[in-house]
């Protein structure tokens, strides 16, 4: 056998795939030609993989089209500039908070019992606005239905 | 650039489904990476390529990120196939996306991941390459490879 015969004789293997895509030189190419025109497994595979490949091309793996993209990129924006104003707003009340609470500590026209109360009365409401707040988030990270529109 | 990108999107949610195994993580995945995309466009250079194999590798890299936090890569190939109850009444083109995303769901994720890039995007070899960060020598029998387990396993859905 010579050694053309032994070249054409060996089957072509990944030479296939390279062929279909067209990333071959044109050397490998008239290789995997001269093989197929002689060996039926893979002339076969050759056509099965071109098939596969048309298939997987004409295949549908994602249902999520353009617009839905689009949107989804206003959405980062507008998500975005929604954070940046919860950060200025939590920032500001927090601010305000604690100049309040310094101002009615330091306030020496209130007696010490009537602060005791109003103190408790807040840090009670603050107590259950964290609380249901924490229920809150933990059943949204759960939540299957939180972005379906009404 | 936003424009180019919405043209993405659909491709590379099909990748992060590859990689993730899950529609709704991939979709997270890919909505992450418009945000870091976005909000840094100066990252993209032009002169180093498309941005379509970039994109693809900010995607990629989310989707391992995605993965590594929670800490393993099994995947419940059963979320990788189609979800519509009754294929019966599906038109044979969806019947077929149908059968293909199935099949898909049975491979390695690497098999996974190099098919979609490839017959699904339709990346170069090189582009394949750049985005899996491997060696473009590496793509053509790794692409065969994945092919020949994706068409046996078809197969198994055929008969």
């Amino acid at each position: 056998m010579t050694n053309d015969n032994r070249i054409i004789d060996e089957h072509v293997g990944e030479l296939l795939s390279g062929y279909i895509d067209g990333e071959l030189t044109q050397q490998q190419r008239q290789r995997v030609e001269i093989h197929c025109d002689t060996c039926a497994e893979c002339r076969q595979d050759r056509d099965d993989l071109t098939a596969l490949r048309n298939d997987i091309g004409a295949s549908q793996l994602s249902q999520y089209g353009e617009d839905i993209w689009r949107e989804n990129m206003n959405d980062t924006t507008v998500r975005a500039s929604r954070g940046i104003g919860w950060i200025l707003f939590i920032g500001g009340v927090l601010a305000a908070a604690g100049v309040g609470l310094y101002e009615f500590v330091i306030d020496s026209s209130i007696e010490l019992y009537a602060k005791l109360i109003i103190a408790a009365i807040y840090g009670g409401l603050a107590a259950l606005f964290i609380s249901v707040l924490r229920q809150r988030l933990a059943e949204r990270k759960t939540d299957k239905y939180k972005d379906v529109e009404i | 650039m936003r424009q180019e990108l919405a043209q993405l999107g659909g491709g590379a949610h099909a990748l992060a489904i590859q990689i993730l195994g899950n529609v709704d993580d991939a979709a997270d995945a890919v909505h992450d990476s418009f945000a870091s995309v976005l909000s840094r466009p100066e990252a993209y250079d032009q002169q180093k390529g498309p941005l379509k194999p970039w994109f693809l590798r900010v995607v990629r890299n989310r989707c391992l990120d995605m993965i590594r936090r929670r800490r393993g890569d099994a995947v419940p190939v059963e979320q990788l196939a189609d979800p519509s109850p009754n294929p019966e009444e599906r038109a044979a083109s969806e019947q077929r996306s149908a059968m293909i995303a199935a099949a898909l769901a049975t491979l390695p994720g690497d098999k996974r991941e190099v098919i979609v890039l490839r017959d699904y995007l339709d990346l170069s070899y090189a582009e394949i390459a750049d985005v899996l960060g491997v060696a473009q020598g590496t793509v053509m029998s790794r692409i065969h490879r994945a092919r020949l387990a994706l068409k046996e396993a078809l197969g198994s859905y055929d008969e």
